[in-house]
This record gives C-alpha cells, sequence and structure tokens, in this order.
C-alpha cells in the first residue's frame, strides 16, 4: 500500500509531528529512525488513525478516509495492549472477528508462530515478560495479512534470537505478499539489516530519507552522519 | 417465617435494583468513557453529585411520580415491590454510573483503538471492555448494591413497610427499634451485616488479581 502524506502536523503542548510531504513506496520495508521523542511514535499512530491530528491529509492508495481502508493496516504498539486472555485468543482475535474458519485460523497460527515457537499459547497473556508479550502483539498484527504493518520497536525488548526472527519474519511476509512494512527502530544495524528505505526524524521533522545503500554510505545531513558515525542511534 | 421472607423481600428489591441499575450504568459508561461531546463534564458532575442524594429524598421524588395524581399514578404502583426496586435503582445509578467511569475511562479508548484495529465492532469492544475491567466494574456494582440494600428512607417512602409484602430489613429494623423489639432488630441487623462481610471477602478476593501492566 502506498502512502502520501501531506502537511501533517500534530501538536500537543508543543508541535511533536511537522511534515510537509512523505511518500511511501507500497512494498518497501521501510525504517524509522530518530531520537526519543523526535515523533516517530506519533507519526506511526497518525497513520494508524490512533491518534488525530490537526493538520494535514494522509492518502492511503490515495484514499484518504480512511473507515475506507481500516481493514488494510495493522499496527503493533510501542507498548502493546495485551488483552486478559490466553495467548492463543490474543493473537487470533483479529482472525476471530472475520469469523473465519477453524481450521485456517489454526493454520495461520501454526504457519506464523513457527518463527517464534511460543509453548505458552495457554497461558494468561497478562503474565508475560516484555519480550514475550512483544511476541504476541507482533504476531497479532501480522497474522492478519494485511497490505500496510505498522511497527513501533517491535523488537525492543526482545532477545538476539527473537529479533532475527522478527527480522526473517518481516522479510518472509514482505515477499509473500508485498506488504509495506514501516518499522520504528533504535538499532541502525536492524535498519541496514532489513529496510529498503531508511528515514531519519528529529523534533518532529523528517530531516533525512534515502534508500539504504545512500542513507548509510553517503549521509547528508550533520546530525545522522555524525550518529552513524557513533553507531547507535540513542540519546 | 416472618425473618426469612423479610430478607427474600430485602434480596429481591436489591438485588433487582441493582441489576436494572447495573446493566443501565455500564451501557451508558462505557460510550461516555471514549467519547468527547459537549455537556460531558457537566454531567459527571451531576451524576457525581447525585451519588449522595439521601434516600429519603429520592424516595420522595419517586413517591410523587407514583402517587395517585403523579405522571405514572395510573400504573397503581406506590407501596409495591415495583416502586422500590425503582427507587433503588434511580438511587444507586449515578453511583454505579461514576465508579465505573472512573476505573474504565482511561483505559477504555486504547481498547477501542485496539479492537477496532483489529476488525472488531462495538459490540466486540464491549465485551473487551467487560472482560478488561471485570474486577473493576464489580467493585462498583456492589458498592450500588451495599447502597441499595442498607437504604431505608427510600423503601420506607414508596414501600410503605407493609408486612409480608413491601416489609424489608432496614424497614423492619426501623419499625421493631421504635417499638423497642431490639432483640428481632438486632438479628435482622446481623444478618444485613454478614451480608456486607460477604460482598467485601468476595471483593478481597478479586484485588489480588493482576492489574492492566501495558497501558498506552
Ligand atoms: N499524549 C501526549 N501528550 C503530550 N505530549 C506527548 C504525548 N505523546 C507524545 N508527546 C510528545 O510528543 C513528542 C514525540 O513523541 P513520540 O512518542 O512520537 O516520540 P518517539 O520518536 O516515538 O520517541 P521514542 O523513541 O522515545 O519512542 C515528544 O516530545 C513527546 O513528549
Ligand atoms: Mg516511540
Amino acid at each position: 500500500m502506498n502512502i502520501l502524506i501531506k502537511g501533517l502536523v500534530k501538536e500537543y503542548e508543543k508541535v511533536a509531528l511537522s511534515i510537509d510531504e512523505l511518500f511511501i513506496e507500497g512494498g518497501k520495508i521501510v525504517a524509522l529512525l530518530g531520537l526519543n521523542g523526535s515523533g516517530k511514535t506519533t507519526l506511526l499512530e497518525c497513520i494508524a488513525n490512533f491518534k488525530g491530528y490537526d493538520k494535514g491529509i494522509i492518502y492511503y492508495d490515495g484514499e484518504e478516509d480512511f473507515e475506507r481502508v481500516r481493514n488494510k493496516i495493522s499496527i503493533m504498539q510501542q507498548r502493546p495492549y495485551i488483552f486478559n486472555m490466553p495467548v492463543k485468543e490474543n493473537i487470533i482475535l483479529g482472525l476471530r472477528y472475520q469469523r473465519l474458519d477453524t481450521k485456517i485460523i489454526e493454520e495461520r497460527l501454526k504457519k506464523y508462530n513457527s518463527y517464534y515457537n511460543l509453548n505458552f499459547l495457554d497461558k494468561n497473556a497478562k503474565k508475560l515478560s516484555g519480550g514475550e508479550a512483544a511476541k504476541v502483539a507482533l504476531l497479532r498484527a501480522v497474522i492478519l495479512e494485511r497490505p500496510l504493518l505498522l511497527l513501533d520497536e517491535p523488537t525492543a525488548n526482545m532477545d538476539i534470537e527473537g529479533t532475527l526472527m522478527t527480522e526473517k519474519l518481516l522479510k518472509d511476509i514482505n515477499k509473500e505478499f508485498g506488504t509495506t512494512i514501516l518499522i520504528v527502530t533504535h538499532d541502525i544495524f536492524q535498519a541496514e539489516r532489513i529496510a529498503d528505505i531508511v528515514i531519519f526524524m528529529d523534533k518532529g521533522k523528517i530531516i533525512e530519507m534515502n534508500t539504504n545503500e545512500e542513507f548509510f554510505n553517503n549521509p547528508k545531513n550533520p546530525l545522522v552522519k555524525k550518529i552513524l558515525k557513533r553507531g547507535e542511534v540513542n540519546d | 417465617m416472618e425473618i426469612l421472607e423479610i430478607i427474600l423481600t430485602s434480596l429481591y428489591v436489591s438485588l433487582t435494583s441493582t441489576a436494572i441499575a447495573s446493566i443501565i450504568a455500564i451501557l451508558l459508561a462505557v460510550p461516555f468513557s471514549i467519547k468527547d461531546f459537549k455537556l460531558k463534564r457537566a454531567i459527571y458532575r451531576i451524576a457525581d453529585s447525585l451519588m449522595a442524594m439521601p434516600p429519603v429524598v429520592m424516595g420522595l421524588i419517586v413517591f410523587i411520580i407514583l402517587s395517585k395524581r403523579g405522571p405514572l399514578g395510573e400504573l397503581n404502583l406506590l407501596f409495591t415491590p415495583t416502586a422500590m426496586i425503582i427507587a433503588q435503582m434511580l438511587l444507586i445509578l449515578p453511583i454505579i454510573f461514576v465508579l465505573t467511569v472512573r476505573q474504565i475511562e482511561k483505559i477504555a479508548p486504547t481498547i477501542q483503538k485496539n479492537c477496532y484495529m483489529l476488525g472488531g465492532d462495538y459490540g466486540d469492544f464491549l465485551f473487551l471492555i467487560i472482560n478488561e475491567c471485570k474486577g473493576e466494574i464489580f467493585t462498583s456494582v456492589t458498592s450500588g448494591f451495599s447502597r441499595a440494600i442498607s437504604e431505608v428512607g427510600a423503601v420506607m417512602m414508596v414501600g410503605g413497610n407493609i408486612k409480608g409484602y413491601t416489609r424489608v430489613m432496614t424497614t423492619f429494623i426501623a419499625l421493631e427499634t421504635s417499638k423497642g423489639n431490639f432483640k428481632d432488630a438486632l438479628i435482622i441487623g446481623l444478618i444485613l451485616l454478614a451480608i456486607s462481610f460477604l460482598i467485601n471477602i468476595i471483593l478481597h478476593s478479586l484485588k489480588g488479581r493482576e492489574t492492566n501492566e501495558y497501558i498506552n
């Protein structure tokens, strides 16, 4: 799914997000980098209509009425809300809402759980560790197989194995369905490993956006240059 | 046996009023928590003040409405258990509503967004929020029930304390005490106390449960 953003402004006490124009081509994996408080979550949640915004338009494949594309977008929030029910029910909740056949649901669950092999599917999901909860929230979003997938630091709490399997999962669905994936991360190496396009945000604005190769080999913005030299995108 | 009848009438009236008030309060509290509209704060303030409404005043209002010349006089409901249910229901409706709103308003928008994102509809959302906030909602409901079963003013006025018909525990206590029959009054008083204890025990057993950790 293509995303075109024009004149997007979101204010709290101060301006949290101000994007003149942003075009994300369908079928790409896009990494969103930036310091804490630079507006990454705000951007993602505006796109997912989790947050209202003050000005601007977002076009989803040319469509500006969010209600018409609602069922084409899924999001995993930075602090995902996990429902008070077994892990399995959390993961397949969206499929249940589609009233899919139990057999199809089981097959999908099997397919996507093969990446993590979660062995606590019957456990109450409120009792999970941070990384476990992140895997559940990620599967819950991915299992819907929607054209646009928005992920807010999905691997921030995961172990190395979980992180790498997540990256593989994302690449796989991107290949299989042409899923457009917008992923927020503080790990520049992760961005380098999976992204086609890399965006860097600062103070609510996009200060650099380029293809993976260009972004890492030939950064233009001074802040981005400095950060890439240090090797970590963090405060 | 008179005492058993009184206890049963009490439970019937208060459980029914609590059930009706709970359903209405929850169905109102959920949309109230997720929507922003003009008079929201004003409505909340009013409901909040109504929580402290003296039962006799509620009794008086319902009495006027149900009395022969009142707007609903033709229904002949005055001095019936139904009148008592109506009075108690109106008395505790704001209590359950306000307490439920307080408990769910922070989390309701998050649950709603996630539910809709996953493709759920309003019914799915309603189910989720009740499922997520069972304990909190139960606390509100029991607060309403405690108030209903222990109040005396409203049921006395609209029920009339008719023996074998509208006499409940609280009006029995009031009557027997005024007659100097402390023994029976005390027995019923203890039963009332036991019911309160029971509610407390149930509440505390629920308090130990997990809280919502991954709140945005
Ligand atoms: N609900 C809110 N009320 C007020 N200010 C907010 C709110 N949410 C975000 N902000 C502010 O908006 C700015 C952008 O926040 P945002 O969460 O988008 O940052 P971020 O890039 O995701 O940061 P992080 O890397 O820490 O997740 C921050 O300055 C933040 O303090
Ligand atoms: Mg963030």
